[in-house]
C-alpha cells in the first residue's frame, strides 16, 4: 500500500515518538553522568571553618523591598546580611555591645549619648560610613511611612550632633530606657540609594553580603562583602535566598540538599527532623515570640473584666504549647521572656488554668452571648489554637464562635482596631527593654491599641518604664511591676505563651548565629 | 472583510473596558488593602495613612481608575506595590516558566498517550487493557497536589534522583541534562491526567476506525493489522485526539497553579496568588486584564478565520 508524502508512516511515527521520549526522560538517563541531586550535595561534616561556598535558604515569603524597616516576612534575613547597627545586644541580657560604634557615654541625667563610631566601616557602593548616616537613618526611620516599630522611640530623639564624622551626639526629648533598643534596631541606611530601596533595585548597607540580585517571588542573591571591616569575614561567598511558599515543599528541598537552610518548615515536622541524622533545628532564643488572646473591650460582653477573667482562667497554655508548638515554648500569663528584667514568676501564674474559679465568676455574670473569635489563616498553629481555646471556653460556659480570616484582612481589622470580639496572633517586642512594648507594638500600646483600651493608670505606668534612665536596676524593676499589674489587672490581652520561631538546617552548616529581630547573622557562617 | 472587522473590533475593545472596570472595581470591594498590608501588624493608622497617600490609595476610585487606564494603554503596566519590581517583568517571567512546565507536561502527555494508545490497540490483550483502564484511571481520579506529594516523596526523597522542586539553578538553556531533571516530576504530575485522558480518547478513537469498512478492505487485502494500525486508523483518529487535545490544555494550564505550589516553580499561578494573598491590586488587575485580552484575541481571531472562510458570515446572513 503506498502513502501520499503526508502520510504518517509508522517509521515516521516511532522515531518521532522515540525522540519525543528521548527528549522528556533522556535527561533521566543522563542523571547518571551529572545528577542535579548529587550537584545539589557533596562535601562531607568537618566543623573546621571552610571558606568559600553558598548558602541556599528557603524561605515562605518574598521580600516586600517597602517593608524593610518592619522586622516582618523575609526582611529580617535580607537587613541582618546587608545592613547593620551601632550596637547589638547578645541573646540573652542588655548589655549592648559595640559594632558600627565603638564606645558610648550617656549622660548622668539620661537625656543624652555620645557615641564613638568605627572609622574604618564603608557602604557597599565604596563610601565611608559616618556620623551624617547615623543622622540620616534615624531620621529616616522615624518617618512613618516606613513603619518601623520603634519609631516613636526615634522621634524621641530631638537632636542630632553629626558635626565630628567619627562621632554623633543625641540629645533625648527624656531619658528612654529603651534607647539602645533604637540603637540595636536602626539600620544604618545609604543616604545615595534611598529611593531604591523601597523598590528593591538597590539595597546597600555595611554589612557582611551585598546585595546582587533579585528575581521577585522567585530568588534573593547575596555577594560576600570583600571590603568587610571584619578581617577575614565572611567565610561564605554567596547566599541564595530562594521562595518556596509551601512548607511540605520546604522540607522536601531541604531532605533533598536542594537548601541548607529553611524558615517555613512546621513544629510537627521540625520535631521529627531534630531525630534525623544530618539535621539539627535551630531555636531562636532571645528571639522570643508570644501567642494571646486579644479582647475588643469596646464590645458590651467583653467589657467586663470578670469575664475577661474567666477566660484567662480557663485557656489551656500547657496543652497549646505541648500540642500546637510540640513544647518549642512554654505558658505565659505576661508577655516578658523569662530573660527579660521584667519577668516575674509570681505573676506570670496568676492565671493558670483553673476551671473551678473560671466557673465561679462567670456564675455572678448573666450568660454571654455567643462570641466571635478570629484568626489569621496565615499560620495553621493559629487555627489549632483558636479550636483549644474555644474548647477550653465551652468547658467553662462561654460559646465562641471561629471567626477564620486571611492575613491581609485580618492585619487590617487589628489596625483599624475592627475585631468584634476576641482575636488570636502572636505578638513580638517583649524580647527588648519591657518599655519598648507598651510604647511600640501596637496591640499594648498604652496611648492607642486593638483592643480600644484606654486608661490613664497604663499609659503613666508605661511612660514611667520608658523615661527610666536605666533598662534595669531596682528603679526598673518596680517599673515593670507595676507595668505588669496594669497588664494583668485589665486583661485586654490574655496571653497564652511564649513560643521560639524555628529553621530547619542540614549539619553541614556551622556558625550561624541571628539577632533579636531573628536577622541573619552570618559573618562567621560557614558549610563544612 | 473590512466592514465586517469594523463590526467586530469595536465589540471585542468594549469587553475589554468592560471588564477592566469590573476588575478595577472587584479588587476593591474584597476586604484589606495593600497599605495595611505594607505598614504591618504593629503599624499605627497614621502609618496606614502614609503609605496609603504614598501609594495613591486616598484618590478617588474614578482617578485611580484613569490612572491605571492611562498606564495599560499606553503600554506601562507601573510597578508592583508590594512583590516589586515592573509588572511586565513579573508576568514575562511568570508566564515563560508556566509555559515551560506546561510545554514539557503536553509534550510527556502526547508521548504517552500516543504510546500506550497504539500499543494497546496494536496488542488487544485482555490484561493489557485492563492494566491501561485501571492506570487510567487512577491517574484522573487522584488529583495533581497529591500524585506531587507522592512523586516527590519517592523519587526525591526515598529513592533521591529527582530534585524536589525549584528551577534549574543555571536556567533552562545553560545545562540542559540538568534542566531536564528538574522539568522531570512537575511534568510527569501536571501531564499525567493529560496523558490519560488522551489515551481514553484516542484508544476508542482508533477502536472505531478500526471497525470501518476501509479497515476491513485492508485487512481482506493482506495488509498487516501494525500497518493498518499506524498508517490509517492513526492518520484518521487523530483529529479526535487534537480536539481533546485543546480542551486539555486548559485544564493543565489550570492545574499548573497548584503543580508549581508544590514543586516550588514560580510561574503565573504563583504570581496570582501572591498578587491575591497581598492585595497587590497593579499585579492583579494586569493579570486579569491579561487572561480576558488572551480570551477575547482567541474569541476574535477564531471569528475572523471563520468569516474569512464562509462569507455568509461576512455579510452577516445566517450561516
Amino acid at each position: 500500500m503506498n502513502s501520499s508524502p503526508g502520510d504518517l508512516h509508522r517509521r515516521n511515527f516511532l522515531r518521532g515518538s522515540a525522540v519525543a521520549a528521548l527528549a522528556i526522560f533522556g535527561g533521566g538517563a543522563l542523571a547518571a553522568c551529572t545528577s542535579a541531586v548529587s550537584q545539589q550535595r557533596g562535601g562531607d561534616d568537618n566543623a573546621q571553618p571552610v571558606r568559600g561556598g553558598t548558602l541556599k535558604y528557603g524561605v515562605v515569603v518574598d521580600l516586600v523591598p517597602a517593608n524593610l524597616l518592619t522586622n516582618t516576612g523575609t526582611t529580617p534575613y535580607v537587613v541582618g546580611l546587608v545592613f547593620e547597627t551601632l550596637v547589638r545586644y547578645p541573646h540573652d541580657k542588655f548589655e549592648p555591645q559595640p559594632l558600627l560604634a565603638k564606645s558610648w557615654t550617656v549622660a548622668p541625667d539620661g537625656k543624652s549619648i555620645t557615641l564613638d563610631l568605627r572609622d574604618d566601616v564603608k557602604f557597599h557602593s565604596g563610601r565611608p560610613f559616618t556620623s551624617k548616616d547615623v543622622e540620616f537613618s534615624l531620621r529616616t526611620y522615624a518617618d512613618p511611612k516606613w513603619s518601623g516599630q520603634l519609631k516613636s522611640t526615634a522621634a524621641a530623639v530631638t537632636g542630632i550632633d553629626s558635626s565630628d564624622p567619627h562621632r554623633v551626639t543625641l540629645t533625648l526629648a527624656h531619658p528612654l530606657s529603651n534607647l539602645f533598643d533604637l540603637l540595636d534596631t536602626v539600620p544604618i541606611l545609604d543616604s545615595e540609594s534611598i529611593d531604591q530601596l523601597g523598590t528593591g533595585e538597590k539595597i546597600v548597607g555595611t554589612g557582611p553580603f551585598r546585595f546582587t540580585q533579585r528575581i521577585p517571588n522567585q530568588q534573593l542573591v547575596f555577594e560576600k562583602n570583600p571590603n568587610y571591616w571584619v578581617p577575614d569575614r565572611p567565610y561564605l561567598d554567596r547566599v541564595e535566598i530562594t521562595i518556596i511558599p509551601d512548607n511540605q515543599a520546604q522540607l522536601n528541598a531541604l531532605k533533598t540538599g536542594q537548601i541548607h537552610l529553611a524558615d517555613g518548615v512546621t513544629y510537627r515536622d521540625n520535631e521529627n527532623l531534630a531525630k534525623t541524622d544530618g539535621y539539627r533545628v535551630i531555636t531562636y532564643e532571645g528571639a522570643e515570640i508570644e501567642i494571646y488572646v486579644g479582647a475588643n473591650v469596646a464590645d458590651p460582653v467583653l467589657s467586663d473584666v470578670r469575664l475577661r477573667q474567666a477566660i484567662a482562667y480557663s485557656v489551656d497554655r500547657e496543652r497549646i504549647i505541648a500540642e500546637v508548638f510540640r513544647g518549642a515554648g512554654y505558658a505565659a500569663n505576661l508577655p516578658w521572656p523569662k530573660n527579660s528584667p521584667a519577668f516575674d514568676a509570681a505573676r506570670n501564674t496568676r492565671y493558670s488554668r483553673d476551671v473551678a474559679k473560671a466557673k465561679q465568676i462567670l456564675a455572678q455574670l448573666p450568660k454571654p452571648p455567643k462570641i466571635p473569635l478570629t484568626y489569621n489563616t496565615a499560620l495553621s498553629a493559629y487555627e489549632a489554637t483558636a479550636q483549644i481555646v474555644q474548647a477550653n471556653l465551652a468547658e467553662v460556659g462561654i460559646e465562641v464562635e471561629l471567626t477564620p480570616t486571611d492575613n491581609a484582612t485580618f492585619v487590617k481589622q487589628l489596625i483599624g482596631a475592627q475585631f468584634p470580639g476576641l482575636w488570636i496572633t502572636d505578638h513580638s517586642w517583649a524580647q527588648f527593654v519591657p518599655s519598648t512594648l507598651t510604647v511600640s507594638a501596637y496591640p499594648f500600646n498604652a496611648r492607642k491599641n486593638a483592643s480600644h483600651f484606654e486608661s490613664p493608670a497604663y499609659v503613666a505606668a508605661a511612660d514611667a518604664a520608658w523615661q527610666l534612665p536605666q533598662s534595669t536596676g531596682p528603679d526598673a524593676v518596680r517599673a515593670y511591676q507595676a507595668l505588669s499589674d496594669q497588664l494583668l489587672d485589665s486583661l485586654f490581652l490574655i496571653e497564652i505563651g511564649v513560643r521560639y520561631s524555628q529553621g530547619s538546617a542540614t549539619r553541614k552548616l556551622h556558625g550561624f548565629n541571628w539577632t533579636k529581630r531573628r536577622e541573619l547573622a552570618l559573618t562567621e557562617a560557614f558549610l563544612a | 472583510m473590512t466592514a465586517y472587522l469594523l463590526r467586530r473590533v469595536p465589540s471585542a475593545l468594549a469587553v475589554l473596558f468592560g471588564a477592566s472596570v469590573l476588575i478595577f472595581l472587584l479588587l476593591r470591594l474584597v476586604p484589606g488593602d495593600p497599605a495595611t498590608i505594607l505598614a504591618g501588624a504593629d503599624a499605627s493608622p497614621e502609618t496606614v495613612a502614609a503609605i496609603r497617600h504614598q501609594l495613591g490609595l486616598d484618590r478617588s476610585i474614578p482617578a485611580q481608575y484613569l490612572s491605571w487606564l492611562r498606564g495599560v494603554v499606553t503600554g506601562d503596566l507601573g510597578r508592583s506595590y508590594l512583590i516589586g519590581g515592573q509588572i511586565s517583568d513579573l508576568i514575562g517571567r511568570g508566564l515563560s516558566n508556566t509555559l515551560i512546565l506546561a510545554g514539557a507536561a503536553l509534550l510527556l502527555a502526547v508521548t504517552v498517550s500516543l504510546v500506550v494508545s497504539v500499543s494497546s490497540v496494536l496488542w488487544d490483550r485482555r490484561w493489557l487493557n485492563a492494566i491501561v483502564a485501571a492506570a487510567n484511571t487512577v491517574t484522573v481520579a487522584i488529583p495533581v497536589f497529591v500524585t506531587g506529594v507522592l512523586l516527590v516523596l519517592v523519587f526525591a526523597v526515598a529513592i533521591p534522583v529527582l530534585p524536589a522542586g525549584g528551577l534549574p539553578p543555571d536556567g533552562f538553556v545553560a545545562r540542559p541534562d540538568i534542566a531536564v531533571q528538574y522539568l522531570l516530576l512537575p511534568a510527569t504530575c501536571l501531564g499525567l491526567p493529560v496523558a490519560a485522558a488522551l489515551t481514553r480518547f484516542l484508544t476508542e478513537a482508533l477502536r472505531t476506525e478500526l471497525a470501518k469498512p476501509y479497515v476491513l478492505t485492508a485487512r481482506a487485502l493482506g495488509i498487516p493489522r501494525r500497518r493498518i494500525v499506524t498508517h490509517n486508523a492513526l492518520r484518521n483518529a487523530l483529529p479526535t485526539m487534537l480536539t481533546t487535545l485543546g480542551i486539555q490544555t486548559g485544564n493543565l494550564l489550570g492545574g499548573a497553579v497548584l503543580v508549581e505550589a508544590a514543586f516550588a516553580w514560580p510561574g503565573i499561578g504563583r504570581l496570582i496568588e501572591e498578587g491575591i494573598n497581598r492585595r497587590d491590586y497593579p499585579v492583579v488587575q494586569a493579570l486579569l486584564l491579561f487572561s480576558v485580552a488572551v480570551f477575547v484575541t482567541i474569541q476574535l481571531t477564531t471569528d475572523i478565520a471563520h468569516a474569512y472562510l464562509d462569507p455568509r458570515i461576512r455579510i452577516g446572513g445566517r450561516a
